[in-house]
């Protein structure tokens, strides 16, 4: 067993073994709980400006790192700023960057590991060496170091990112692809003379996708870990943006005197994750129900 | 290229200063000594942003280093407590020929280096030669005006000039000049300074990089003290972590903690926290060698769209004051300067409307990413400067790479300190002026022929009333031109425990660690 | 017995496709800066002579499989390249920064178990109760917390509030290192902890319905002597794996620690070398960490059999 197939392994068994048949989707607790969290964030960063008054950007260095209070909810930062609008747009910052990075990964990750599934062979060989290349790197070191080599900015972030998380779908793909070529209904389609291509697109995506899917799910919470980290460092989003991991920054320095300033925007990283990953048990209970122990 | 490298890399997150005020900095450091005698023995623990880089005096820039090295290596001459002038330091006397150009200098007989041998003339000699000798790749420039050093017996030195010059002995106060055994004792020079030994109060003990350097005591140091075992300057690069650790008795000096954290620190029982004076002013320098900054228009409205009072409250916390001029106030001859460009949008928007960019433009300002202070004065710059529709982006490097990048000219805007090393303006005049000077104009390629004239006349001047009046002319031609955008003067920062006594810093931010004990 | 370990060469000899990739990967991570990589690190107008000395050190002036082969040559020898920053010789710096980062790693491993095992239990032995839903939000929560922040967070608890442990820092003798690396251990752990409660918790309940357990409990083992004669030793072996694979997932982590707790380990080393754009420093620390994880992969499968009599790596086919 490779390191990379114990990873696939740790995958299918970080979700919980409760037994639960399928079920109308609104009775599926974990995914209303998921879907209310995150439809209440992508709102909240969506309607930014109707939810807060204040610019998130614009100083206002006569009033720097003011206590919370009616006008300030949350206080403000060393420069004035509102911290509690900043969060909310910090929100679609950290939003729609985890949002957006996994689409590349998905899908070149996804096609790769289809079909080195389904072909099998040399490229199957090629592809797995390189999958096996790419996940003996932990994940901080290649998006830190690949974002430095890019140069900092959110197009650097979602190429790093790409770039180092396809090898999990394709991982994934090629295991669905293993299982489903010697299913009956493709061997039936092979035999009835349907092209590889056709039967790749039309019969195995449909029922291999949902793999994925889930793991796209814990996938985005990774990325939006990885864009705090990266903002913490100081190599993700540039200033004066509006970023949960950038104010944590800043908030540091504050952690004796005002220590809601690192504290909130950590909070709101948690909470995301946490409707993120309900998000996605809560689809997994609905799309594979088979495959839970 | 000769000064190119005189600015001492102020960068490294050094917080600094200004000499004229009180500066409101806390109570002074001698609390637990007062009277009484030092306590022998311990290790004093200093904690920094920066690893020092190098103890090659000649060629090192950077004050992590220099502060360590001047604890093994001294000068023959040296900077008073007040940072105003040089007093005779391994040297005893000297005499000065009538025609300025032969200075004999007497050496005390009662120096030993740390490997044994007594220290002579010849020593001197060499260790002044080899500064001299690394030109423009190192601190060579300083000695530009030595013509020879001779050893003319055991203990006594003769320096000959090629023309008169004033601040030699200031010179021969510089580090660079610190004195080391001859033929560096049998090594190469790189195999002496992985090691290098000196006549100060401490020996070069152990580095590890990224972590810490430490020195030990010299038990058979020629003058007073040391009264430690040793010392250790660890390496922690956020400001917060050293704070806490200060209060959390881990570390007993804090080297320039946050503005930010300051007050916290004086209030921390225990902990004494103090603004010492300083020669520091922090500017906003333009690369002239750019577009849009060759142009005095653009130079102006960014230096009028800079609110420093904001930046002295919400950087410096209260601790220092909006600048008006190239000198800083403790400098010989700074004059105050009302002229001199201050907040002012409507004139920022004047100035940019006459400019070949009256929409504003996009440019870029380069900073070191460990300064916490850079950091936030690059983030107001950026956004008072939109007010004019200058899209600023930042650049944030390590002090390392911010050195390459400033001595390259690969930069459009950068944030840069200075401050003084020697008791007289020329240091500075002539390095951030005269294209000549070395560093084209402090980085910015500024080229004023009338103001280059009026910094050579002042040099030859001797007439201290009508020299102050030609530096007067200067600060006022160079702030209408707007070479630099003046930010602010501050004054050193350190916060230590109540344990510690004597620890005092110099304007020019050098420290006596001989003087400095430890009680239990 | 020694059978069992026949896989242990061909798992070695495997690796070195995965090895010479890994090389691969960090050699052309400088190709990949834009530009001339010696300019780009020098600065615009930096001196052609530095240039070039940097272009020789870097072999850049050489076709790319030339350039390729030589730093696999000299990485034969050890030879990282020079710190720009220092001007020493990287391995140097790497080595100094090994021992502090691999004495963290394992520390918070003890920790994690120290961590996940009693909570694993508690949930295997009573699933769907409250206890095991509490255990379920810990792990919930443990995943999506951004590792420096929970660091942070137990800074301002534990160091500031309570002023228990010191807030940064290794220490400087061995006897003060397990003390100043005990919060940023724990920081680990805690990131560490839910995939191998989760992990440990499915097996468990899986053991618990097993045949021996029954026959054990039957012949009067219960409570804590059941649990760990038992239960655990059949638990853990899965459990094992999971381990091995999120050590690598914490070397990248502990890289940030690090900077939280200015620790002068790798991480330090390597983010502070991307400030000062001191390449060879990275390569090297990005080079080291990833023939770390490989190694562990090794590790993680012969203690995988030497745990579990009934795994025979060699005759299976390898996935």
């Amino acid at each position: 067993m490779t390191t990379a197939a114990v990873a696939t392994a740790t995958r299918a068994m970080r979700r919980p073994a409760r037994s639960r048949s399928l079920k109308a989707w609104y009775r599926n607790g974990t995914l209303v709980a998921g879907m209310v969290i995150v439809g209440l964030l992508v709102l909240a960063a969506v309607f930014a400006p109707l939810i807060t008054h204040y610019d998130p950007i614009k100083q206002d260095l006569q009033n720097a790192l003011l206590s919370p209070s009616a006008d300030h909810w949350l206080g403000t930062d060393k420069y004035g700023r509102d911290v509690y609008t900043r969060l909310v747009y910090g929100a679609r910052v950290d939003l729609r960057i985890g949002f957006l990075a996994v689409l590349i990964p998905f899908v070149v990750g996804s096609v790769a590991g289809a079909l080195a599934g389904y072909f099998g062979g040399w490229g199957d060989t090629i592809v797995m060496r390189i999958v096996d290349v790419f996940f003996a790197f932990p994940f901080y070191v290649l998006v830190i170091v690949l974002v430095f080599v890019f140069g900092s900015g959110e197009k650097s972030i979602y190429l790093a990112i790409a770039a180092v998380s396809w090898v999990a779908y394709a991982k994934i793909m090629r295991g669905e692809l293993l299982v489903a070529k010697k299913q009956d209904y493709v061997v039936a389609a092979r035999l009835g003379g349907m092209s590889h291509g056709r039967i790749l697109v039309r019969h195995i995506a449909p029922n291999v996708m949902s793999q994925a899917l889930i793991y796209a799910m814990s996938d985005i919470v990774l990325d939006i870990l990885a864009i705090v980290t990266l903002g913490y460092l100081g190599l993700g989003i540039a200033p004066p943006t509006a970023e949960w991991g950038s104010m944590i920054l800043d908030g540091q320095e504050f952690i004796t005197t005002f220590w809601l300033q690192a504290t909130i925007p950590g909070l709101a990283v948690v909470v995301t994750s946490l409707g993120l990953s309900l998000l996605g048990d809560g689809l997994s209970d609905l799309l594979s129900p088979e495959r839970r122990k | 290229m000769t000064r190119a490298t005189r600015i001492r890399s102020v960068g490294v997150a050094a917080v600094a200063a200004l000499a004229l005020t009180a500066c409101g900095g806390g109570s002074s450091s001698d609390s637990g000594a007062a009277g009484g005698t030092p306590t022998e023995g311990g290790d004093l623990t200093i904690a920094r942003q920066a690893d020092i880089l190098s103890m090659d005096k000649t060629t090192t820039f950077d004050n992590s280093s220099i502060y360590v090295m001047e604890q093994i290596m001294e000068p023959l001459f040296m900077v008073s407590q007040d940072g105003t002038k040089v007093e005779p330091w391994l040297a005893t006397d000297y005499t000065i020929s009538d025609d300025k150009l032969t200075y004999t200098i007497k050496l005390r007989d009662d120096v030993k280096f740390t490997n044994g041998n007594p220290m002579t003339a010849a020593d001197v000699k060499f260790s002044i030669d080899e500064d001299t000798k690394t030109g423009a790749d190192g601190w060579g420039f300083i000695n530009a005006a030595i013509d020879s050093v001779e050893a003319t017996d055991d203990s006594t030195v003769t320096i000959k000039l090629k023309y008169a010059w004033a601040p030699l002995l200031a010179d021969l106060s510089l580090f660079s000049n610190g004195i080391i055994p001859e033929n560096y004792g049998g090594l190469t020079s790189e195999q002496f300074y992985e090691a290098p030994v000196g006549t100060g109060p401490f020996v070069w003990g152990e580095w590890k990089q990224g972590q810490y350097v430490k020195v030990t005591k010299n038990p058979d140091y020629w003058g007073d003290g040391p009264h430690l075992d040793s010392v250790t300057w660890t390496v922690v690069p956020d400001a917060n972590t050293r704070k806490l650790q200060l209060q959390g008795g881990q570390i007993d000096i804090d080297e320039f903690p946050d503005w930010s954290g300051f007050g916290t620190l004086k209030d921390t029982p225990g902990i004494t926290a103090t603004a010492f004076p300083s020669t520091r002013l922090d500017y906003l320098a333009f690369n002239q060698l750019r577009t849009p900054f060759e142009d005095v228009h653009v130079r102006r409205a960014i230096a009028y769209a800079l609110d420093r009072e904001a930046m002295v409250k919400s950087v410096l916390f209260g601790n220092g004051q909006a600048a008006d001029s190239l000198l800083s106030p403790g400098t010989p001859y700074y004059a105050k300067n009302p002229d001199a460009p201050q907040l002012d949008l409507d004139k920022a928007k004047q100035e940019l409307a006459q400019s070949s960019q009256p929409n504003g433009f996009s440019t870029s300002i380069l900073i070191n990413a460990g300064d916490p202070n850079q950091v936030s004065v690059a983030q107001i710059i950026q956004s008072q400067l939109k007010e004019l529709g200058i899209d600023v982006k930042i650049n944030s490097l390590d002090a390392t790479a911010v050195r390459a990048a400033r001595n390259a000219q690969d930069f459009d805007m950068i944030i840069l300190g200075w401050t003084m090393d020697i008791p007289d303006p020329d240091e500075w005049t002539s390095f951030a002026v005269d294209p000549e000077g070395g560093s084209h104009s402090a980085y910015t390629s500024y080229n004023n022929p009338e103001v280059i004239a009026i910094n050579k006349q002042a040099q030859a001047e001797t007439d201290d009333a009508k020299r102050a009046d030609l530096y007067k002319q200067l600060q006022e031609k160079v702030a209408d031109d707007a070479f630099a955008a003046y930010l602010y003067y501050s004054p050193y920062a350190y916060a230590m425990s109540d344990k510690v006594s004597g620890f005092e810093v110099t304007p020019l931010g050098n420290y006596h660690l001989e003087d400095v004990s430890k009680s239990e | 017995m020694l059978d069992r370990f026949r896989f242990v060469p061909i798992r070695l000899l495997q690796s070195i496709p995965v090895v010479i990739g890994v090389t691969i990967v960090v050699f052309f991570m400088v190709h990949l800066l834009p530009g001339n990589p010696a300019l780009t690190i020098l600065g615009q107008t930096a001196t052609p002579e530095r240039v070039a000395a940097l272009n020789t050190q870097l072999g850049l002036d050489k076709p790319l499989w030339t350039q390729y082969f030589i730093f696999v040559g000299r990485l034969f020898h050890g030879d990282l390249g020079t710190s720009l920053t220092y001007q020493r010789p990287v391995f140097d710096l790497v080595a100094q920064a090994v021992p502090i980062t691999l004495s963290l790693l394992a520390y918070a491993l003890v920790l994690s178990l120290a961590i996940s095992v009693p909570l694993a239990a508690l949930a295997a032995t009573a699933p769907g109760r409250v206890r095991d839903g509490l255990v379920r939000v810990f792990t919930l929560l443990g995943q999506g917390m951004p590792q420096f922040w929970v660091g942070i967070m137990l800074i301002l608890l534990l160091s500031v509030k309570l002023g228990a442990f010191p807030v940064g820092g290794y220490g400087q003798t061995p006897a003060e290192h397990p003390y100043y690396l005990f919060l940023p251990a724990l920081t680990l752990a805690i990131a560490m902890s839910p995939t191998t409660i989760r992990s440990l918790r499915a097996s468990t309940i899986n053991v618990l319905g097993a045949d021996y357990v029954g026959t054990a409990r039957s012949k009067g083992a219960a409570g804590v002597s059941l649990f760990r004669g038992h239960v655990l030793r059949n638990a853990a072996i899965p459990t094992v794996s999971i381990i091995g694979v999120n050590l690598g997932y914490l070397v990248g982590g502990s890289l940030v620690i690090e900077k939280v707790f200015a620790i002068p380990g790798l991480g330090s080393l390597m983010i502070n070398a991307i400030f000062a754009r001191d390449f060879p420093t990275i390569q090297a620390v990005a080079l080291f960490v990833a023939l770390f994880v490989i190694a562990v992969g090794i590790l993680t499968d012969v203690v995988y059999t030497l745990i579990d009599p009934r795994v025979d790596l060699s005759s299976k086919e390898r996935a």
